[in-house]
């Protein structure tokens, strides 16, 4: 079973007041407001002398568990929101490879369902990982099943890994402001995924591409308005339904970084407290694009909202080119 | 239920339909008025980012905090219903 080892996140230290991005966005005094006093978005995290090279390496410098362990690793998977963010040919993600002493991983981008690319890279990760195991052990052997805990915590030392990193620079217009909805904020995460491990088991996985949601064309956006919270709430119920749970079972939420409001009624719409949603770092990351989820697994642990065995929801929705809603449960 | 039966302040509501049914029409550059019992949705096309647009002109014009939070946009189905809601659901700001 898909299993997060390790994660690490690097969040810079500067912070920039809402206030001062009206300028260089062009937002209005309206538009600061509605951020502030709704969104909940007050500043958000930046680190203007740090490359795109410099944020990934920044979160996998803090993955103790990487260390010594690289020749376990198969798979480097990259996931960010932004199709392009580098000038050919240069490449952040082969140069973190190298840096690490990953060059024999295959490297590679999950792109395309924007935000929500973080959760997909996870399970892609996980299944290319079982498949590998699957294949080594030849072909009569049906694989893990959903009961085979693998290796599991008696050889927690030998199985193949995957590296998976998230983090962006807000480089473009395009990639500091979804209008009237969130800010985005510079940071990055790096995350050890292993096929069977007893950490952070990963339940279920539940996703939804809406095509026709496209910002490109905006056609759509009022109805994309109109069915956000509603999907993003059935793919929530459809994950833990098939992970045969309920809300109730739910120790924590860690959402997407969208805004305040989103959540506070996405908690009406859910009919769950909405302190069990970790919002702590809204107000003052803004939208880290494919890291926040990871970001706020690192809160709820510093908070020491997961005891051993608790079960927690991930959520996140990518929207630009078409919309992605996605959910992940968890065991801790 | 009524504004009445909801305990409401009738006077302040009435001061949240005037100033919200004007402030709509700006926000929705409508020539025609905006009235109580117009849907916001299916005949004013309002859409969330603009609901919140409103809500903040209404915490400036009327010196209140609304408690957005508690506020369910589905069960709000016309410039009454959330006329209702705010004035029960705000605080001198």
């Amino acid at each position: 079973m898909t299993a997060l080892e390790a994660v690490s996140v690097y969040m810079p230290p500067l912070r920039i007041p809402i206030e001062s991005l009206a300028g260089p966005l062009g937002l209005t005094d309206t538009q600061v407001k509605l951020f502030r006093r709704f969104h909940g978005l007050r500043e958000v995290s930046r680190d203007p002398e740090a490359s795109l090279y410099d944020l990934l390496m920044k979160a996998a410098a803090g993955l103790d568990a990487l260390r010594g362990q690289e020749h376990r690793v198969r798979y480097v998977l990259y996931a960010r929101a932004m199709p392009v963010v580098a000038p050919y040919p240069v490449n952040p993600l082969h140069e973190v490879c190298h840096t690490l002493g990953l060059d024999h991983a295959l490297a590679f981008t999950v792109t395309h369902q924007s935000c929500a690319s973080g959760l997909l890279a996870i399970d892609i990760a996980g299944r290319l990982l079982a498949g590998d195991t699957a294949a080594a052990d030849g072909p009569d052997d049906p694989g893990p099943g959903p009961d085979d805990p693998g290796p599991g915590p008696d050889d927690p030392g030998s199985g193949p890994l995957a590296l998976v990193l998230s983090g962006e620079k807000a480089f473009t217009r395009e990639a500091q402001m979804f209008t009237d909805t969130t800010v985005f904020g510079e940071g990055a995460s790096a995350c050890l995924v292993s096929a069977f491990g007893a950490r952070d088991r990963l339940l279920a996985y539940a996703s939804n591409v809406r095509g026709e949601f496209d910002s490109a064309t905006g056609e759509n956006d009022a109805q994309m308005q109109r069915e956000y919270r509603p999907c993003l709430a059935e793919v929530m119920r459809q994950a833990l339904d098939e992970a045969g749970l309920t809300f109730d079972d739910i120790r924590v939420v860690l959402p997407h970084n969208v805004n305040l409001v989103t959540w506070q009624r996405m908690c009406r719409l859910l009919e769950i407290p909405v302190d069990r949603v970790v919002l702590d770092n809204i107000p003052t990351s803004g939208h880290v694009f494919c890291a926040d989820v990871f970001l706020n697994y690192q809160t709820a642990r510093e908070r020491g909202l997961l005891q051993p065995g608790d079960r927690y929801l991930a959520a996140a929705v990518g929207a630009g080119g078409g919309a992605t809603f996605a959910a992940m449960v968890f065991e801790h | 239920m009524t504004a009445q039966e909801a305990g409401l302040d009738p006077e302040f509501r009435q001061r949240v339909v005037d100033t919200m049914t004007a402030v709509l029409a700006r926000l929705l550059d409508r020539s025609e008025p905006v009235t109580e019992d117009m849907r916001l949705m299916e005949e004013l096309d309002l859409s969330s980012t603009m609901g919140l647009e409103l809500m903040l002109e209404l915490e400036d014009q009327l010196e209140i905090l609304v408690d957005v939070e508690l506020m369910d946009p589905d069960q709000l189905k016309t410039v009454g219903d959330m006329a209702t809601f705010v004035a029960g659901h705000s605080r001198p700001g």
